[in-house]
């Protein structure tokens, strides 16, 4: 294909085409005619439009495992010998991938949401006030984690190379994500009567901020440990959910966050699942992490503000809310166990003391 | 059942968080366009800090622990360097514009082209495929080194990198979707010094990408309607240009918000604006730009043909016309007029060439 189409391109009247060199106008060369190692591709619209993955055609649906080119060259594009390189320092698959990526991308589009006018606003009714602190301080407990999330995918969005740009164009749909929540929060938190709270001590954030070896060790701690937690504290809210409101952004919020997950359990597979010690790596670093998390929930402000949710007040959460919160972390628990085991990650053997005493309730 | 088994258990229960909330009693109101970023700055909780101090990643406003781990190495933490008047504004328009390369453009009105025609456009979505994403990747990585106290600014990044994606993958549909192919790349962005990717300060990469880049690709896009084939094609230039005027608009109000707060950067702005002007039609990052073979492209698409290229390339010079006249506004409106009327800026003289 490339040769008919450069000798299309040899076959124009150059010399007719002299423009006047003062405009800085040169005589067009057409030397990209032809250039291509593909051609002839014409992928049809399906039911759901044109999404990223129908584009993943013949050679332009190749990922190689490892990606050389350190320059911004569209995969399946023709490259260009002596472009400085670019610090893409994630170039083997392994360290990133995850099958679902192109789809998650389209989901997360066809799934936007917007606080500021879809929240139904005018459902907040007042609340007693231990009920309205413990929203807040959930709102800013929740804003730090999303925060968090946003930080470290950002850190390494840029490090991802270009061969990989499903899982970047996933993640830029995770970015947004992130700031649209710290903005749905923050909105919840300033809008009834409240405030924001206290800010968490951030053992957690740090383990995962502190994860610069590897974009897969901080997909451990994100999505592995504290999303699975998170999981559940966003279906409790959400089953408590005072009105319209916060039922919207929390059942909205999950929707995202299941797409959050859905990625980085994924890639947490592929990784164990091409690369030799990965998941030995990631049992080391889950055995330091449970103790991070464990020192965080016996911390208790999180408990405490979701037992006051669950109990409709201090009073309910002593007793009844506390044994919901704690039924909360036990499911937690059992999840974490059980996505552990289909990682192939053997974490029961030696699962943290705390964690072990919260499942056995 | 004994009575003890239905006495519910009693447990400890540390409330000593609730004695420490912040400012409270905060009940901010929606307004005609919802509940906005600008209505939730209320109190202590619209209150800029010049100077954050936060380290620990804590939401602007809320009560700080001494205790808590300083994770939050922030390199960009006084106001001016990232701050913008209007930002909350962009961000609400952001999310309300949001737009679906797989369902929002007429696929259908794809029709299949004339060779010639067909590999230009292919160019030009292979170039654009490139690029788009630089205005991904590193707005990115100044989200992760900005404090959380300026959420505002970041969330207008963070809405830029979610629109890039979407930019990088309209074009690799466009170039798959006709009977063509993705074809040479360009190399127009790349690791040397002067670039978009390397630049270590924020408001020196902020002009380099929404003012000079954005802005040059901006006018292109909105003149779309006169190389897009299609509907498809007008469509993807028309609702790509929407979202590039916002992160063209990020750009030069920043610029004129440190022009004010920050004095005594003008003259180093005044040197990335050099730098930036030298580039604006000589370099490879403008698709219309002398150097560029996109801009051969451009011109087959404005002629319709190669057997056109000359009234395609007249009509390119209209749009670099109009690339030099909305740059010119655009430095003005942040504030720095004075280099076209001293002299210092060689773009007037450009722009009275082309006429
Ligand atoms: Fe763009
Ligand atoms: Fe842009």
């Amino acid at each position: 294909m490339a040769d008919k189409l450069s000798s299309k391109a040899a076959s124009v009247d150059r010399e007719s085409k002299i423009v006047d060199p003062t405009r800085g106008v040169p005589e067009p060369k057409y030397e990209w005619r032809g250039l291509t190692n593909e051609w002839d591709v014409r992928v049809i619209p399906g039911p759901h439009g044109l999404r990223l993955g129908d584009v993943n055609v013949g050679s332009y649906g190749e990922v190689p495992d490892y990606w050389e080119d350190q320059t911004r060259r569209p995969r399946g594009s023709v490259g260009r010998p002596g472009i400085p390189p670019l610090p893409y320092s994630l170039r083997s698959k392994h360290e990133l991938w995850a099958d679902c990526s192109a789809d998650l991308y389209e989901e997360a589009i066809q799934r936007r949401w917007i606080p500021a006018t879809e929240v139904p606003w005018d459902s907040l009714q007042t609340l007693p006030d231990d009920v309205e602190k413990a929203v807040c301080q959930m709102c800013t407990e929740l804003s730090q984690c999303a925060n968090t999330e946003l930080e470290i995918i950002t850190y390494w969005q840029d490090r991802m190379s270009y061969g990989y740009f499903e899982v970047k164009q996933y993640l830029a749909t995770a970015t947004f994500d992130c700031a649209r929540q710290l903005e749905a929060l923050r909105k919840r938190a300033l809008s009834n009567g409240g405030g924001l709270g206290i800010e968490s001590r951030g053992r957690v954030n740090r383990i995962i901020l502190e994860s610069s070896g590897g974009w897969t060790e901080a997909v451990v701690y994100l999505y592995l440990l504290r999303g699975t937690y998170i999981t559940r504290l966003l279906t409790g809210l959400l089953s408590a959910a005072h009105n319209e409101a916060e039922a919207f952004i929390y059942s909205h919020m999950l929707e995202d966050h299941a797409r959050h997950l859905t990625y980085g359990y994924d890639h947490l597979k592929y990784a164990s699942t091409h690369k030799d010690d990965a998941s030995l790596i990631m049992q080391t670093l889950l055995a330091v992490g449970e103790a991070h998390m464990a020192a965080e929930l016996k911390e208790g402000v999180v408990g405490s503000a979701m037992a006051i949710i669950f109990g409709g007040g201090i009073k309910g959460a002593r007793t009844f809310g506390m044994e919901r919160y704690l039924l909360l972390v036990r499911d937690f628990i059992t999840d974490y166990l059980t996505i552990c085991r289909e990682l192939g990650i053997d974490r029961e053997k030696t699962l943290h003391p705390v964690f072990k005493k919260y499942l056995e309730g | 059942m004994s009575e003890a088994t239905e006495m519910p258990r009693e447990h400890e229960l540390d409330t000593s968080w609730m004695d420490n909330m912040a400012e409270w009693g905060v009940s901010a109101k929606p307004g005609k366009r919802g509940l906005t970023l600008a209505d939730i700055q209320v109190g202590s909780y619209g209150e800029l800090p010049k100077v954050s101090d936060n380290m620990t990643g804590r939401p602007r406003g809320s009560t700080a622990r001494p205790e808590a781990y300083r994770v939050g190495a922030y390199q960009v933490h006084t106001l001016s360097e990232i701050w913008l008047e209007n930002a909350e504004y962009l961000y609400e328009e952001a999310l309300q514009r949001q737009w679906s390369s797989a369902t929002d453009i007429p696929w259908h009105t794809l029709k299949p082209l004339p060779d010639d025609v067909e590999e230009a456009e292919c160019l030009l979505c292979t170039f654009f495929n490139e690029v788009e994403f630089v205005a991904g990747d590193v707005p990115a990585r100044w989200i992760a080194r900005t404090t959380p106290d300026y959420l505002e600014a970041r969330n207008v990044l963070s809405a830029q990198v979610m629109d890039e994606a979407r930019h990088m993958d309209v074009f690799r549909k466009r170039a798959l979707a006709n009977g063509g192919g993705l074809m040479r790349m360009s190399g127009a962005t790349s690791g040397f010094v002067g670039s978009i990717d390397l630049a270590r300060d924020f408001t020196e990469m902020s002009t380099r990408l929404h003012i000079s880049g954005e802005g040059a690709v901006l006018t292109m896009f909105r003149m779309g309607e006169l190389f897009g084939q299609n509907d498809a094609e007008k469509t993807m230039y028309r609702l790509c240009a929407q979202d590039e005027a916002r992160h063209v608009a990020f750009g030069v109000m920043h610029l004129r918000c440190l022009s004010e707060t920050a004095p005594e950067r003008r003259e180093e702005i005044e040197c990335y604006l050099d730098e930036a002007e030298d580039q604006l039609m000589a370099g490879q990052q403008n698709p219309a730009g002398r150097q560029s073979e996109s801009s051969e492209a451009l011109a087959v698409l404005l002629g319709g043909g190669i057997e056109h290229y000359d009234e395609g390339h007249k009509k390119l010079l209209v749009i670099r016309r109009r690339q030099l006249k909305e740059y010119m506004k655009r430095v003005i409106s942040a504030g720095f007029a004075d280099r076209f009327e001293n002299g210092r800026s060689p773009v007037p003289a450009q722009y009275a060439a082309t006429a």
